[in-house]
């Protein structure tokens, strides 16, 4: 029986279980809205027949974001994850990278003898590193991170179901473990995404692999192709040049890295494609991409032209990395059996994160989804807001995640990062609500700390409204990008102009100065 | 309907912009998109777009003028048959204003303006830079920020040859403020030449490159490009510049089975050849792409071309490393990223580099192998294909084996040494004065110490075994140790201290010449009673030399180096002033060493105080 039946059900999000009967009547009454409703505790939930307030079926960024939200708010939670905890992300994405470019990263820095050499620094005899050890910390890092989340879901109280939740029928999931089904007054759909492989690419994760499988670092290839020139072909092109492999990106468009702002790609592909071992096919699909076997039989790459589908070229390459992007992970988990039907296997939704029965179609009440399965922003972060604002509209208070607002960033060093909308989308929205566009551009070459640090190149665009003096993008390339975006994702959520923007006082000498420049050219100041 | 492109707002403090560069002419059809104009704001060149679907009715702001943020600088109609009633619209609207209908031509669009087709009857390439009457664009140093004047070229990032098409990075230029990339915004064609270099530097809005429209056109751009840029222009191998190259198909390697494409090594690269030397290409089946240039701005000549065929093994089999046993599929090139990159620079033909790589391949460093590129990183221990160092034992030449047993004979000679440092201010100051009238440095410094042992005759004397005495001079004959390849020898300025630098000059030239043919008579190189040796030249401090059986002295000379002295008339008490050390080395028995300091300090004197009366 789902909680949505009783009409008379009181919202008391603040209460913790076990004060629920004595300071129930002094409690302000919140009115409910249509489609939430919850209980606030266990016994509560036991008292309506239902297992947990709230199912949440994956445990990756985002289902863990909203089991931690939602033991704030009282409610009792479990979290059905089918294979590990901490998803993607944790496991084989932003963190386990994160740990290959630290490691990678400095190896980079270290070979770099004219930039140490600038410094008075000198390194004999070369450098050099021990795959497996890389590798390790990598494994390592997303082993620790994942207990922890593990750990700090237990320490709130949040059931962890070893298993994969389907879905089974109103307010129903069905644990594929255990065989047992669990009652829950709301369902948050996390299941996250998968990499996507194209037709006609055989992978065998050894030498043809996705990001999961180029994770385990097994070994460094002499020539690596990555398809796809995306953040995780980026990032990965950055690691394994860094490792002393040379890349071949195989684009099926006509530019390098095509989601990105193109000024910002330009400045990219100067300062992290052009001057590195790497090359590019544009424009060329892989058709066909046979695994090899190492140091026996190398891989083949056939590549046909994107228009004609006329064979171009076939490379022979040590590795294959196959980054075209994810497609979410929603198969066999009863979606058409409660009616959803889902666009190319994203699960549709609405600004609350509220499932619906199709694109356009009615709300199907009590169902969720957050993060990659809804296609919204494949970001981890993006993930965890969408987790917690589907709490927060599970308690009552109706809440839409700002998705423009949400920052992004590529970890190449040196870093890109990115709120907003591109230079490219700004023009055409500016032109079709009529408002005035704004940009400011400043450089890390005319900042002190980079400069002192040797690495001047990059800049920062801001694209402002001029009429409101609202900023609606920025981006970032240059050193620690990602660490600078973040009080420009705080500015766009909190449409802080640039006129306020350009007052706000910024620590000297730091590369914040950097959109502080930006900032006080937007208003017509001069930093310096 | 009409529709205003307005003068776009390119920057918060743009006030007004100048429109660079139309991209559409009036009447063409333009979609949302695509780019319309180049418009120069006070920070960069910036293209703007067009925001709707149309037909461009009208141009109201033309090439190189300015106009304020707002102003209309063009006029867009829906559809071709309502341009007339656009215009029509517009000029009811604003009568009075003049548009730019008849405002002559534009005084001067700096960028990438299409040089018309001038029929110039182009003299030999030798006078005055004529452009060529192909159809060509110029790219010009771009005024990146209000206050920039000139610009350094960072880096080109195409290569003469390279095919280009609008919105193609073509260079990245350093401003007063930043690194900019600048794009091709004109015509697709071809980088035909550079003109500023990378790290050159040039005004706002001097010519860089020139991008020809058509490949054939290359060459006769090119050398209209070495004329702009002061280089010596290329005479007979020019040809003729309004003749269109024979654009023969590339040269393919045997054809029959599935070869590679002959596209696959050369990826977008266009070589730049003489029409003969293309056609010689096109008969001997020589990929031209493969073959180094040797003409003006590395073109390829019909001599380059013969080379190349009788040089190259021209084996289209992928080489394979030893130890796999894979062979490459056809039209697999078998070459990283890196090597690619590398050979096509280097003009290297992949196919014939032994590789050294995973499955054969040929690496960066084989690439580098060959061309004879020093590594970044040491190279690994056992790699295949070094050039190996000499090793075993090479038999002396006649002078070498002469210069052997000269210098076992010095062994039984007791010398000594003796240095002294000379202020060369005033020396070099003659020097500077003299080189005008073809006097060599080593004439000068003959003369100095020719003159200084006129003083001292003990210096130019030597040990007379026989009767066990001095053995004295009468005349000075100076020699001059010069290094031979594979030897050295000492050729002798006879009387050179009754002599004119001029005279010691001229024959000094002819000395040099005869020793280094071979040709000098014995008297020329044994009858020398005191010697020189200068090493300065190689930034050597000082030395000391082996003195010569049958000489009393020789003198070694190191470089005249930069040194600060205490100098109680000067400012800080310290004075710059240029210095040469001499160190003499010489026989103890008839001469000793009170004897040599004294003949340096007269050498010194006459250097330092004398050297305009003296020599």
């Amino acid at each position: 029986m789902s909680p949505r039946l009783l009409p008379l059900l009181l919202l008391l999000p603040l209460i913790s279980p076990f004060s629920l009967p004595s300071v129930l009547p002094a409690l302000p009454l919140h009115s409910s809205s249509a489609s939430s409703s919850a209980s606030s505790s266990a016994s509560s939930s036991a008292l309506f027949a239902v297992d947990f307030d709230v199912a949440i079926l994956g445990c990756g960024v985002g289902g863990h974001a909203a089991a931690l939200h939602a033991s704030s708010q009282g409610l009792s939670c479990a979290v059905f994850t089918a294979a590990d905890v901490g998803g993607t992300c944790v496991n084989r994405g932003c963190v386990p990278s994160k740990a290959l470019l630290a490691a990678s990263g400095r190896v980079r820095d270290m070979q770099d003898a004219d930039h140490l050499g600038m410094f008075g620094i000198k390194v004999e005899g070369g450098v050099t590193y021990e795959r497996e050890k890389i590798a390790k910390h990598a494994r390592d890092l997303a082993n620790n991170v994942k207990g922890n989340l593990e750990n700090s879901l237990k320490a709130k109280g949040v059931e962890l179901i070893h298993g994969r939740g389907v879905l089974k029928g109103e307010g129903e999931v069905l644990d594929e473990a255990s065989g047992r089904t669990y009652t829950a007054g709301s369902i948050i759909l996390a299941p996250g995404s998968v990499p996507f492989v194209p037709p006609g690419v055989t992978v065998d994760e050894k030498t043809v692999y996705t990001s999961d499988g180029a994770l385990n670092l097994d070994f460094v290839p002499e020539w690596v192709a990555i398809i796809g020139s995306g953040y995780i072909g980026l990032e990965f092109s950055d690691v394994y040049t860094a490792l002393g492999s040379e890349v071949t990106f195989i684009e099926a468009l006509p530019n390098l890295m095509p989601t990105f702002d193109r000024e910002i790609a330009k400045q990219a592909e100067r300062m992290l494609i052009r001057p590195r071992a790497i090359d590019s096919r544009l424009g060329v699909f892989a058709s066909e991409v046979t695994p090899g076997i190492p140091g026996k039989k190398p891989c083949t790459v056939k590549m046909i032209d994107a228009k004609t589908k006329e064979h171009v070229e076939t490379l022979e390459v040590d590795a294959v990395m196959v980054a075209t992007g994810r497609v979410p992970n929603t198969n066999n988990m009863g979606l058409e059996d409660v009616g959803i039907t889902t666009n190319r296997g994203f699960v549709p939704v609405n600004e609350n994160m509220q499932v619906l029965t199709e694109e356009g179609g009615d709300v199907v009440p009590d169902v969720y989804c957050i993060g990659d399965a809804n296609g919204k922003m494949m970001l981890a972060h993006a993930a965890s807001a969408q987790g917690i604002s589907a709490v927060e509209n599970i308690v009552g208070r109706t809440h839409a995640v700002e998705h423009e607002a949400i920052p992004a960033a590529c970890f190449t060093h040196p870093e890109i990062a990115m709120v907003g909308l591109t230079e490219e989308q700004a023009v055409e929205r500016s032109g079709k609500e009529g408002w005035k566009l704004g940009k400011s551009q400043a450089s890390f070459k005319a900042n002190s700390k980079a400069l002192a640090e040797g690495e001047g190149a990059g800049i920062a665009k801001v694209l402002f409204n001029e009429d409101t003096g609202k900023v609606v993008g920025v981006h970032i390339i240059g050193i620690h990008a990602a660490d600078l975006i973040q009080e420009c994702a705080n500015a766009v959520a909190c449409g802080t102009t640039v006129k306020e923007l350009s007052m706000l006082v910024h620590t000297h000498p730091t590369l914040c100065e950097v959109l502080d420049e930006a900032f006080k050219g937007a208003v017509g100041m001069s930093a310096h | 309907m009409l529709a205003e492109i307005a003068m776009p707002a390119l920057s918060s403090t743009m006030k007004e912009g100048r429109l660079v560069e139309w991209l559409v002419s009036e009447g063409d059809a333009v979609s949302a998109g695509d780019p319309l104009a180049t418009i120069e704001s006070d920070k960069a060149d910036m293209e703007l777009e067009s925001f709707e679907d149309g037909v461009l009715a009208k141009i109201l702001v033309q090439e190189g003028e300015m106009a304020a943020v707002g102003r209309p600088i063009a006029l867009t109609a829906e559809s071709e048959a309502e341009v007339a009633a656009v215009v029509a619209a517009f000029e009811a609207a604003s009568s009075s204003e003049a548009s730019s209908e008849g405002a002559a031509a534009p005084a001067s669009a700096p960028a990438s303006a299409p040089a018309s087709p001038t029929p110039s009857s182009a003299p030999a390439a030798s006078s005055a830079p004529a452009p060529p009457s192909v159809p060509f664009e110029s790219i010009f140093m771009p005024a990146l920020s209000s206050t920039m004047t000139e610009g350094k070229v960072v880096s080109w990032e195409v290569s003469p040859g390279d095919p280009i098409a609008t919105g193609d990075p073509l260079l990245t230029v350093e401003s007063d403020k930043a690194d900019m990339e600048v794009e091709h915004l004109g015509v697709d064609g071809f980088l035909a030449a550079v003109i500023v270099e990378a790290d050159g530097t040039a005004q706002v809005g001097v010519p860089l490159a020139v991008i020809a429209e058509n490949e054939a056109d290359i060459p006769a751009l090119q050398a209209y490009a070495e004329s702009l840029a002061g280089a010596p222009a290329p005479a007979a191998a020019a040809p003729a510049p309004s003749i269109p190259a024979p654009s023969p198909p590339p040269a393919t390697p045997s054809s029959t089975s599935p070869s590679p494409p002959p596209g696959a090594r050369t990826v977008g690269g266009r070589t730049v050849a003489s029409p003969l030397a293309r056609k010689l290409a096109e008969e001997r089946g020589v990929d031209l792409s493969l073959v180094s240039g040797s003409g003006p701005a590395g073109r390829v000549t019909v001599s380059d071309v013969e080379a190349f065929k009788s040089a190259s093994p021209a084996s289209p089999a992928a080489a394979s490393s030893p130890g796999s046993s894979h062979v490459p599929a056809a039209g697999v090139v078998a070459a990283t990223p890196s090597a690619r990159a590398a050979a096509k620079k280097a003009k290297l033909d992949l196919s014939s580099l032994p590789g050294t790589g995973e499955f054969g391949r040929v690496t960066l460093r084989d690439v580098q192998l060959a061309t004879g590129e020093a590594s970044k990183f040491p190279p690994p221990a056992a790699a295949a294909g070094r050039a190996p160092l000499p090793s075993g034992t090479v038999p002396y030449s006649g002078m070498q084996r002469a210069v052997a047993s000269n210098m076992e004979a010095t062994l039984s000679v007791p010398v000594f040494r003796v240095s002294r440092l000379v202020n060369m201010d005033r020396f070099e100051a003659l020097y500077a004065r003299l080189k005008l009238k073809g006097v060599s440095l080593s004439a000068l410094l003959t003369k100095a110490v020719a003159v200084a042992a006129e003083r001292h005759p003990i210096m130019n004397s030597a040990h007379d075994a026989a009767v066990g005495g001095i053995k004295y001079n009468a005349d000075i004959n100076v020699a001059n140790a010069v290094a031979l390849e594979g030897g050295l020898i000492t050729p002798v300025s006879k009387n050179a201290n009754l002599r004119s630098v001029e005279d010691l000059a001229a024959e000094w030239k002819e000395l040099i010449s005869k020793a280094k043919t071979n040709t000098l008579r014995p008297d020329e190189y044994n009858s020398g009673t005191i010697a020189i040796t200068n090493l300065g030249m190689f930034g050597v401090s000082d030395f000391d030399a082996v003195l010569p059986v049958g000489m009393g002295t020789i003198l070694a000379l190191g470089g005249t180096m930069d040194a600060v002295v205490p100098d109680p008339g000067a400012v800080l008490g310290l004075r710059k002033t240029r210095q040469m050390k001499v160190t003499a080395t010489c026989d103890h028995r008839p001469i000793y060493g009170s004897d040599t300091a004294v003949f340096l300090k007269t050498l010194a004197k006459i250097i330092e105080d004398e050297c305009e009366t003296v020599l």
